[in-house]
């Protein structure tokens, strides 16, 4: 049997699927979390049919009405796949907008179950429904629940109404509102539409008591005034992400970090300890230095990221998106984009799919695609060990450098938006904004604790896979050259890894890191930001890196320094290329899907890549310039490279569009 | 008729014409249940942008849809 979860944006259809089928998919507190339909089976404990039960969580929509183009993947669902049963969750604050495409749901013929959910809202406001009365008018069960909760929350009887009416064959009867005839054009839905209104009016001023008007002040709305003000909204804003980025990077995280380290340094001594002297060299080395070197030194970070998951988390179950967005949205005007633009840019923090994903919800398609481009320019969770591992390593105060970066990634976003608003030559001026402001509400641990346990565990499966696989094999590469004989031990130039990522490096020679073991990691980055730092360790044979600390004591962090072979500026230019080319394969993945254009995709990697190696080139030129009072290695072919590049960018900003050119063209025939 | 935009705080206004050539925000308008006839409520004026009541929720809308919502 097949159920499908359906209801306005917000209205907790996925903290409802997540509660029914003990799946952990991302839930927050703001319109369009969920842009793609997922699949579950209900709980064995809530479903006593003894049938299985397939739940559908789908997008939000407000309607289902064939002429509001949004929103497709919900009706598109429901009218091909012909779920058994719909579950259509009402938000049971806002009845007089959810039950609007209530009534097309009921139209369709297929059996409906209302959830009547967030009812302890309800309860907190002393607003009363009438539930048998709404059962009655809408001719179909209402139960009411509260997802949110983990018990008590009316779920068992909603599974259990689904399931009989989905075995009963039952055909839905719709209120008595569209007449005869189906409407047939956009003025006759309209009208149709029309009279919808009319009805759920109706309906919910017979099954609704309020003791608060909606249109009164609350204490929310005095919250909006301080937390969106036009003065205070900023400093706010910067206050609270600073916070998330001081409690995972500075405090928390890496005190954890540190316990952490002492763990795999143990498990290292443990299979050194095991392997013995007896052990073949070449594996015990593969597994040591190769593998669990490599991985270990990406895993060392784990507590970094799962604090950051955490804090994130919160940030997105208390309703504050929606206000940053509203906060933005006068300033990202004017870079082209749109307030709504600043959610995926948070999202991105964390891992950048999903916050491209979270792009689907600006409506504008310029507007999308240029956040889909931009938004990987945010430091993802991936990218903190290379943050934290060369602020650690070359400037010791970590504090820093990683704010820097941090600042630095919304000044390239302005900057990039600047520019692709002129290379695009938008005008802005035809594009609205409106958001809904979900309710304030004090954010889960128990949430938040799922969502950061269900990223540690999607962090150490990447590690144990990809990651894994990556270091052997970067291993095995500068262990051997093409003779397949082992590499001696003062010849790593001859390997095999070598002589692929010398070419490579030959083009970062000018940004201050031609060698091969840089090239190499920035190639394996590609694959997962994480291989960067755990192919650094592999090749140049470091596997601590976190315990700057520990380092001191056996022979200073300069040992490390002196091991990289390269200055601190070319150390911090490494580490901006590294933050501001293109993301990860997947992410990539994710920008196609969301700018469907492969022009859009082409030319926002080559932009991203232009911009990392510019960025990079003038970190590492200028940097060396201002300590050394020279200029670094490879100077004019880098110039070169980057006066090419940033033409072309100039061109492209100033370039009259197509039409226009055809116009005078035709004005001078 | 004036554009919302000239609207006081706290006053309910009733939604005289949505006056645009976005046909998409006009619909969307109207599934939130932003119509003519309907009514509408000014909640603050926050920044450059408005927040709104219709029907029995809170929206962020920015100075150029509040101009060319009709009251």
């Amino acid at each position: 049997m097949k159920v499908a979860l359906t209801g306005n944006p917000n209205s907790g259809k996925t903290t409802l699927f997540n509660t029914i089928t003990g799946k952990i998919e991302h839930v927050g507190n703001w319109p369009g979390v969920t842009v793609e339909k997922k699949e579950g089976k209900i709980k064995k404990e809530l479903n006593r049919s003894g049938e299985d039960i397939v739940a559908v969580d789908l997008p939000g929509a407000y309607s289902m009405s064939p002429y509001t183009s949004e929103e497709s993947v919900t009706s598109e669902f429901i009218l091909t796949e012909n779920p058994d049963v719909i579950i259509n969750i009402v938000d049971s604050t806002n009845l007089a907008r959810s039950m609007f495409l209530t009534t097309q749901l009921l139209e369709l013929g297929i059996p409906v179950v209302v959830a009547l959910n967030k009812s302890d809202m309800n309860d907190k406001k002393e607003t009363k429904i009438d539930v048998d009365r709404l059962s009655e008018k809408l001719n179909c069960p209402v139960v009411k629940t509260v997802a949110t909760k983990s018990s008590g929350n009316g779920l068992e009887q909603l599974i259990s109404e689904a399931a009989k009416l989905g075995s009963s064959k039952h055909k839905q009867q719709g209120p008595r509102i569209l007449g005869a005839s189906k409407p047939q054009n956009k003025d006759e839905f309209e009208a149709a539409d029309k009279r919808r209104y009319d009805f759920v009016n109706k309906v919910k001023n017979e099954v609704e008591i309020r003791k608060i008007s909606s249109e009164m002040q609350t204490r929310q709305d005095a919250v909006d005034r301080i937390v969106a003000n036009k003065w205070l909204g900023i400093p706010i804003f910067v206050a609270v992400i600073w916070l998330v980025f001081s409690i995972s990077q500075a405090w928390l995280g890496p005190w954890l970090a540190d316990a952490f380290v002492g763990l795999i340094d143990a498990f290292y001594g443990l299979v050194e300890g095991l392997l013995g002297g007896s052990a073949n060299p070449f594996l015990s080395s593969l597994l040591l230095d190769g593998i669990i070197g490599g991985v270990g030194a990406v895993v060392g970070f784990l507590p970094l990221i799962m604090v950051l998951f955490f804090c994130l988390a919160l940030l997105e179950d208390c309703g504050y998106m929606a206000r940053v967005a509203m906060v933005m949205d006068r300033f990202f005007k004017k870079i082209g984009l749109s307030g709504k633009s600043i959610i995926p840019m948070i999202i991105s923090t964390g891992c950048a799919i999903p916050g491209i994903m979270a792009t689907r919800t600006i409506k504008d398609e310029r507007q999308r695609r240029t956040t889909a481009m931009l938004s990987p320019f945010m430091p993802c969770g991936a990218k903190l060990p290379i943050i934290a591992l060369f602020a650690g390593l070359f400037f010791g105060d970590k504090g820093w450098v990683g704010a820097s970066m941090y600042l630095l990634a919304i000044v390239v976003i302005i900057f990039s938006g600047l520019i692709i608003k002129k290379i695009t030559k938008d005008d802005s001026s035809s594009s609205y904004f409106i958001m809904e402001l979900p309710e304030y509400r004090w954010p889960s641990i128990k949430r938040a604790t799922i969502s950061m346990l269900s990223r540690a565990k999607a962090f150490i499966i990447k590690a144990g896979t990809i990651i894994l696989v990556c270091n052997a094999i970067v291993h095995i590469l500068q262990t051997f050259n093409w003779q397949l004989q082992a590499v001696a031990e003062n010849a790593a130039d001859t390997s095999i890894l070598a002589s692929i990522a010398s070419p490579v490096a030959i083009i970062l020679a000018p940004l201050g890191f031609g060698l091969w073991q840089f090239a190499a990691s920035a190639v394996t980055g590609f694959i997962a930001k994480e291989n960067v730092v755990g192919t650094l360790a592999v090749t140049f044979a470091v596997t601590n890196f976190i315990d700057v600390e520990e380092y001191a004591l056996v022979g200073g962090a300069g040992e490390v320094s002196v091991t990289f072979g390269i200055t601190a500026v070319a150390a911090l230019s490494y580490l901006v290329f590294n933050l501001f080319t293109p993301p990860c394969f997947a992410a990539i993945g994710a920008m196609n899907a969301e700018m469907e254009s492969p022009k859009w995709l082409w030319g926002g990697i080559a932009f991203q890549f232009g911009m990392g190696y510019t960025l990079a080139f003038i970190v590492y030129q200028v940097g060396t310039l201002v300590t050394t009072g020279s200029l670094g290695t490879g100077f004019m072919g880098g110039l070169i490279a980057v006066s090419i590049m940033v033409s072309i960018v100039v061109y492209l900003m100033y370039k009259k569009p197509s039409e226009v050119v055809v116009k005078n063209l035709s004005e001078a025939v | 008729m004036m554009s919302l935009s000239k609207g006081k705080i706290n006053v309910t206004y009733t939604v005289g014409d949505i006056n645009t050539n976005d046909v998409g925000m006009k619909d969307f308008l109207f599934t939130l249940g932003c119509y003519p006839g309907e009514t509408v409520t000014i909640i603050s004026k926050l920044a450059s942008n408005y927040v709104v009541n219709i029907k029995d929720a809170r929206y962020s809308i920015d100075e150029q849809l509040a101009k060319a919502i009709l009251v």
